[in-house]
């Protein structure tokens, strides 16, 4: 009975519960994006890290993998030391510069890698880096030259240095390049040797892998005592970093979250307050007739819960789509890789984001529930009488 | 004057005796001031009386009902039903009091306008635990002792005002109350209407339902078999005029 | 060829110095005042610089200390910033006669522009104003992202201001219905309501600048601190205040209109519950 007369009562006016209905929906699907974007980026961001399962990124001293256009030299030399270590099973060279097509006025990125252990691409068709002059391209480089799978091009590292003759081996799907950014994979010798003495035997970073079962923070503690003028970075300092750089977003995220939660709180007490207050006589009523006064709050408090509930169904849905829209706005941050997102579904995000509203909710009409189930029968009643 | 009088001992009740109230005083603060709306009352109500209050607006007419409804305190005195001193009792005890042993009947219906007239006659019933089908059956049998057996799943704004108020009649009787009890309940109807209820009434006294009912309406109080004239907060005549 | 140290060169940047270099030009530095407190330097002390760790060096006096500008771009990022002449950064990095890039001033910068482009191989000529556009692409983007929200944000306070008025209108149906039975015309009651509800707005709008503008300066003040930077992440703009009040009030005065507009049109007697 207690349902019944709840969603009656919500029924007699629809207008307004439908706007409240609305209006929560927008604050939860705020929400549920709010909560999305604080734990989602991160994910993102661990998940692209580990894609080919390298934990661990070796980069010029104090500098982050590409943050600047800082090589390592002595190249060979850390491969090898590297690879004194039994807990380190993989080491991927990578060496990354500017590369220019002088018949297509193209240039491109160019990553310098040891075929055999790459883990900047995957193959999509063709024939992956191999030998002296076999490149893979991506297929906005393909686009851009105008070239397809198996045909030769001439580039070049600039107008003074010797020019190349690479054949185009395959197309890749690049991990880490930005959407639309024309990049090719060249062997890392090869690359090298075009770049000239500034980048002989250097590289712009390694990415290790770590066998599985071993420490990876431990791996990372050797490699940073036994050569310290490169910095090592786990994959959990990594993301200690991107939480330092995308410190703003996760606040935004917090600050917005909140003021969704505010709002959507503030909306449904309003409307419980006032429902409740245009509802007194009936809940003297109530009273009068021995329905006890947890009884009528219970009343009460299912109306908020209830708007809250629907609005939150309604607002996950809404929020799913708003954060495909912010997605999208978002991915073309210059610089960021394709494949990170800002606004990763996780239903655990879902979960929250319901059940803070829904808490929400049941919060809302606690307070004006119990005033109105507290009012002095006999006075109300009087009141209702005059009125 | 004020006297100020100590709550006296509930005398043992007689067999019959259902209600009984003793000095009771009810003073309300209104703009600064202290006003006693009930001042010092004494009565005894035994099953199945029909007791109708009658008096000039303002006499404390209806804030004795309350306080014999255990709706509302009293100042001092008591007011035993059932040998039970409602008075004193807290709110949830009162609440609960009311549901099973008082129905009550307002001036203003008070139905519940999303509920249907079934709806409204189980709500105590719902209230008090009883089950479903027991519920359905119970206010069946009650819209059709108040004859409004075919308007069951009409709401009150499809209703007359008699049927409304009749309906609300028969939601005062849903959990078998000792007493019940009206506050003008011919109030907003007119006179056939009012006729009807006051009909009503006399079939469910001659049942042995005990009513209070208060009232501005003659020919209730001439239906009632014991008219009680308060004046000022006080009772200034009490007349039997037939056994109930 | 690309300069192997972590250091930028920024020889056109116009450095703004907080004490005055007294010592030889050709071996002094400037360094920004982040790396001076973290290193505890001041200007006179030397300091050796190496292109690498563990190789030798060459040795510098610390002629200047800067302070970072506000450049958006530097926001987020925490590396010390050292401007060297361009001629010892060459010789440290052993990059011979090599440069990043040259900033150009000419008389006619679009026939330049064209003349460099056609005879170049291996670098392009920008207009600056390109180069300021492609380098505020984040912003832009950010920017997207605000607006974006800033919608969403709208349509819940409009849709809440929408639900309030309506609640408050509904409130006062009795008094509503009073003035029509005696005889005060629609047009009147709409008039009152919609007047209160712009009244409302009004007052709102004055409280909600002064939030926002508290808001925007705390928000200075925080992201100022967190990122060590002069730049203004928020400013409240006589444009933007303009763009919320009138906002605010047509929302508000929309959604009294809607409210009283229901109300008005039922018969008195309904609204009294009869």
């Amino acid at each position: 009975m207690r349902r019944r007369l709840a969603f009656a009562s919500l029924r007699r006016r629809r207008a307004r519960s439908l706007l409240a209905i609305l209006g929560v929906a927008v604050s939860g699907a705020l929400l549920l994006d709010m909560v999305m974007l604080a734990g989602g980026m991160r994910d993102s961001f661990r998940n692209l890290l580990l894609v080919r399962g390298f934990q661990l990124r070796i980069a010029p001293k104090g500098t982050l993998p590409f943050d600047t256009q800082a090589t390592i030299g002595q190249a060979s030399a850390i491969i090898a030391t590297l690879r004194t270590n039994p807990d380190i099973v993989t080491v991927s060279p990578i060496l990354g510069l500017k590369l220019h097509v002088p018949s297509r006025n193209v240039t491109t990125v160019a990553i310098g890698l040891d075929g055999d252990v790459q883990a900047d691409y995957e193959l999509l068709s063709g024939r992956p880096v191999s030998g002296a002059d076999h490149i893979v391209a991506n297929q906005a480089f393909l686009d851009a030259t105008h070239a397809r799978v198996g045909d030769t091009l001439t580039v070049a590292v600039g107008y003074d240095t010797p020019r190349r003759r690479v054949v185009i081996a395959g197309i890749a799907r690049f991990f880490y390049t930005a959407a639309g950014e024309l990049v090719i994979a060249v062997p890392l010798a090869t690359l090298q040797a075009m770049g000239g003495p500034m980048a002989t035997d250097r590289v712009s970073l390694f990415m290790a892998r770590v066998r599985e079962g071993a420490d990876v923070e431990r791996a990372r503690q050797w490699i940073a005592d036994k050569m310290p003028r490169i910095s090592a970075i786990s994959t959990g300092t990594a993301l200690q970093q991107f939480d330092q750089r995308m410190g703003y977003f996760r606040q935004l995220a917090v600050i917005l979250g909140s003021i969704s939660l505010g709002v959507g709180f503030l909306l449904v007490t309003t409307l419980v307050t006032v429902s409740v207050n245009e509802r007194v006589g009936e809940i003297a009523v109530m009273r009068a007739i021995g329905v006890s006064r947890q009884h009528v709050v219970e009343q009460i408090v299912l109306e908020g819960v209830a708007l809250a509930l629907a609005g939150t169904i309604l607002g996950m849905g809404l929020g799913l789509v708003t954060a495909r829209a912010f997605n999208a706005i978002l991915s073309d941050f210059p610089g960021l890789p394709a494949a990170f997102e800002f606004f990763v579904f996780r239903p655990r995000d879902a979960y929250a984001a319901m059940t803070l509203l829904a808490t929400a909710g049941v919060l809302a009409g606690i307070y004006p529930a119990w005033r109105a189930a507290s009012l002095p029968v006999a006075d109300t009643l009087h009141g209702e009488a005059i009125a | 004057m004020t006297i100020a009088i100590a709550t006296p001992t509930p005398r043992p009740l007689l067999k019959s005796e259902l209600l009984s109230a003793r000095a009771l005083v009810r003073d309300y603060p209104v703009g600064g001031e202290i006003v006693r709306a009930v001042r010092g009352i004494d009565l005894e109500v035994t099953a199945g009386e029909y007791v109708a209050i009658v008096g000039p607006s303002g006499c404390g007419k209806s804030t004795l009902l309350n306080l014999l409804g255990a709706i509302d305190r009293p100042t001092s005195g008591t007011v035993a039903i059932r040998a039970l001193n409602v008075g004193a009792m807290t709110d949830t005890q009162a609440t609960l009091f009311r549901l099973h042993n008082i129905g009550f009947v307002f001036q203003r219906f008070y139905l519940m306008p999303t509920l249907s007239a079934r709806e409204n006659v189980e709500l105590p019933m719902a209230e008090a635990g009883v089950r479903s089908a027991e519920r359905a059956t119970r206010a069946h049998e009650l819209l059709e002792y108040v004859g409004l057996s075919d308007r069951e799943r009409h709401r009150p704004t499809q209703l007359s005002g008699g049927e409304q108020q009749r309906v609300a009649i028969a939601r005062a009787l849903a959990n078998r109350p000792a007493l019940l009890l009206a506050d003008e309940p011919t109030g907003e109807l007119d006179a056939q209407t009012g006729a009807e209820i006051i009909a009503l009434f006399g079939r469910l006294n001659a049942k042995g339902t005990t009513i209070l009912v208060v009232t501005h309406d003659e020919d209730l109080a001439a239906a009632a078999a014991r008219v009680i004239h308060m004046r000022d907060g006080r009772i200034i005549a009490d007349e039997t005029r037939r056994r109930s | 060829m690309c300069p192997r140290f972590s250091a930028v060169v920024a020889g056109f940047a116009l450095v703004t110095a907080l004490a005055a270099d007294t010592a030889r030009a050709q071996s002094s530095i400037a360094i920004d005042e982040r790396l001076a407190a973290a290193a505890h330097l001041g200007v006179g002390d030397r300091v050796v610089l190496t292109s690498e760790p563990g190789v030798r060096g060459d040795t510098f006096v610390v002629g200047a200390i800067t302070r970072r500008g506000a450049d958006p771009s530097e926001v987020a990022r925490d590396g010390y910033r050292i401007r060297l002449h361009l001629g010892d950064l060459q010789r440290l990095l052993g990059a011979g006669d090599r440069v990043s890039r040259f900033a150009v001033a000419s008389t006619d910068p679009a026939r330049t522009l064209a003349r460099i482009n056609s005879v170049g191989f291996g670098f392009r000529a920008y207009p600056s104003a390109e180069i300021a556009v492609r380098t505020s692409k984040t912003f832009r983007v950010l920017r997207r992202f605000h607006a974006a929200i800033g919608v969403i944000t709208i349509v819940a306070s409009a849709i809440f201001l929408l639900c309030i008025l309506l609640l408050k209108v509904d409130e006062r149906r009795r008094d509503i219905a009073a003035l029509r039975l005696m005889g005060v015309s629609r047009t009147s009651v709409i008039t009152m309501v919609v007047c209160e509800a712009a009244l409302i707005s009004l007052v709102g709008t004055a409280f909600g600048a002064l939030v926002g503008w508290v808001g925007s300066m705390v928000i200075n003040w925080h992201y100022q601190g967190v990122y060590h930077t002069p730049l203004t992440f928020s400013l409240v703009t006589p444009g933007i205040l303009t763009f919320a009040a009138a906002l605010s009030i047509v929302l508000g005065l929309g959604a009294g209109l809607a409210a009283a507009t229901r109300l008005v049109h039922r018969p008195p007697l309904a609204l009294l519950g009869r």
